[in-house]
């Protein structure tokens, strides 16, 4: 119980005390909003701006959820290929793992270009490369965990390949999977705002990124916080929303979703 | 008698690929309808016996024979642990081998439902393992074992896990579907006691290499229960196994 309003009542402490701190000190040394705006500006910007950044907001989050789930899609099929064949994932994953590890940004523009036409198409591919490597890793790993008693039991009773991914191995990897799609989620925001910060794309159907960008150059810096408070409540939103996924998925068996007795 | 043992081992022997010689020489017939234990102490080779006999690894000298055709596909095994698959019900973790036969649910419900209650799991259908406590589990995993009707049931010591109390109830509880059943058990334990008070037989192995040191009939009747425990004969045959086994690890 106590613990519980701790769980609740600290960080917002420390949220407050930070926030009239900052206040405070760009009042006391007059700041003036180009350099710091308050929190107050930023919370009236938000206000005002509101329904025109979330039109932005929009934008960015089709991005996100279509290379999440591309990413899901892709992944997870990956990731059966690689239980099936130990030479396919020898053979593939190093370069998985080098399309992980290549900047993003460094890739973004050659994209951008191959894919001139498909504005939403390059973004969406490049949100996709950010966000994948994480499901296939977990996955993978976890297809490759399965209770080496219950394999043995599988063989002892013929199972089929087919019936040891789906009664045994998909089973297996599940919380795995689920927690490679968390990291995921999160990922295919960030992959989706560095990409449109790579495209600098104009025109009207622009998302978050582009209002930052703008933002910046007019130096409105109010607005700016704005878009960006906007950014980390879609990541926080999207993580907690796939945490209950899970939870749902999961809940009544994995260690990781049950309570602890004290 | 005059049927052939059910399974039959010349000459087996182990090594692993690290060098380590886990068996040598076993010859060993299994006769129908025994209830055979290998003893011995931990690391003595038991379990890789009993891998060898599920034909779940090869031996690397000798040769397994099943004294009939498609035997393989009427064992039973239960592991040391429990084995459960965590994310499915009591009840789906029972019909996992007759779902790998391709048995439709409704067709099996009631086989199911009769092991569960010989097991005395009736009312748990719907437990996740994690829900129920070591005993519990071992039960589940006995009853999987049973639920296809095993001509040959593997055991390799499930119940070394358990505390006392709740082993020998388990213990009574074998040995009562067992009397009843009559499959043939090998039951690999590290117990004296729980040797003598469930077999028909036991085959004591030496440490590594494991080695058999003697193969001894247990000359106390069945139907045998619980009362068993505290009669002397019962702790005459436990002395006397026992004296054995320290005069040969000596």
């Amino acid at each position: 119980m106590n613990d519980r309003i701790a769980r609740i009542a600290a960080p917002l402490a420390v949220g407050v005390l930070f926030l009239i701190g900052w206040e405070t000190l760009v009042r006391l040394e007059r700041l003036p909003p180009y350099v710091l705006p308050g929190p107050l500006l930023v919370a009236e910007t938000l206000w005002r701006d509101g329904p025109s950044l979330l039109g932005s907001l929009l934008v960015t989050l089709r991005i996100t959820l279509a290379a999440l789930a591309a990413a899901i899609l892709v992944g997870g099929a990956l990731a059966i290929l690689f239980a099936q064949s130990r030479l396919l994932e020898i053979s593939l994953f190093p370069y998985a793992v080098i399309l992980q590890v290549t900047p993003i940004v460094a890739i973004a523009p050659l994209i951008i270009i191959w894919l001139r036409d498909q504005v939403f198409l390059s973004l969406l591919v490049c949100a996709w490369i950010v966000a994948f490597f994480p499901i296939v890793a977990n996955t993978t790993l976890g297809l490759n965990s399965a209770d080496r008693n219950l394999v043995d039991l599988f063989r002892l009773y013929g199972a089929s390949r087919w019936q040891t991914l789906r009664h045994l191995r998909l089973p297996s990897a599940l919380p795995y999977f689920l927690a490679g799609v968390r990291i995921s989620g999160g990922l295919a925001l960030i992959g989706a705002v560095v990409a449109e910060f790579v495209a600098g794309t104009g025109g009207a159907d622009t998302g978050l990124a582009s209002r930052i960008l703008e933002a910046g150059y007019r130096l409105q810096m109010a607005r700016l916080f704005a878009a960006l408070l906007l950014l980390a409540a879609t990541g926080i939103a999207i993580f907690a929303a796939l945490s209950f996924i899970a939870r749902l998925l999961i809940g009544h068996w994995h260690e990781s979703a049950l309570p602890r007795e004290e | 008698m005059s049927e052939g043992p059910i399974v039959a081992l010349e000459r087996v022997g182990k090594r692993f690929s690290t060098g380590v010689e886990a068996l040598a020489g076993i010859d060993l017939a299994v006769a129908p309808g025994s209830f055979l234990s290998l003893l011995g102490p931990s690391g003595c080779g038991k379990s890789t016996l009993l891998r060898i006999i599920a034909g779940l690894a090869p031996p690397s000298a000798g040769s397994v024979r099943y004294g009939e055709s498609g035997l393989a596909r009427h064992l039973g095994f239960v592991f040391q642990e429990p084995t459960l698959m965590p994310w499915a019900s009591v009840w789906e973790n029972v019909y996992l081998p007759l779902r790998l036969a391709g048995e439709r649910r409704e067709r099996v419900a009631p086989r199911i439902a009769e092991t569960l209650a010989a097991l005395g799991l009736a009312g748990f259908e719907r437990a996740y393992p994690r829900q129920l406590s070591g005993g519990m589990r071992m039960r589940v995993s006995i009853a999987r074992a049973l639920v296809t009707e095993p001509r040959l049931l593997l055991l390799d010591e499930p119940f070394a896990a358990l505390d006392e109390f709740t082993r020998f109830r388990l213990n009574e509880d074998l040995l009562r579907l067992w009397q009843r059943h009559h499959w043939t058990v090998v039951f690999v334990t590290h117990s004296i006691f729980e040797s003598v008070f469930l077999s028909s037989r036991i085959v004591v192995l030496t440490p590594r290499p494991g080695r058999i040191l003697a193969d001894l009939p247990v000359e106390l009747p069945y139907p045998r229960d619980g009362a068993l425990r505290t009669t002397p004969a019962y702790v005459e045959q436990c002395r006397r196994l026992s004296a054995l086994l320290s005069e040969a690890m000596a």
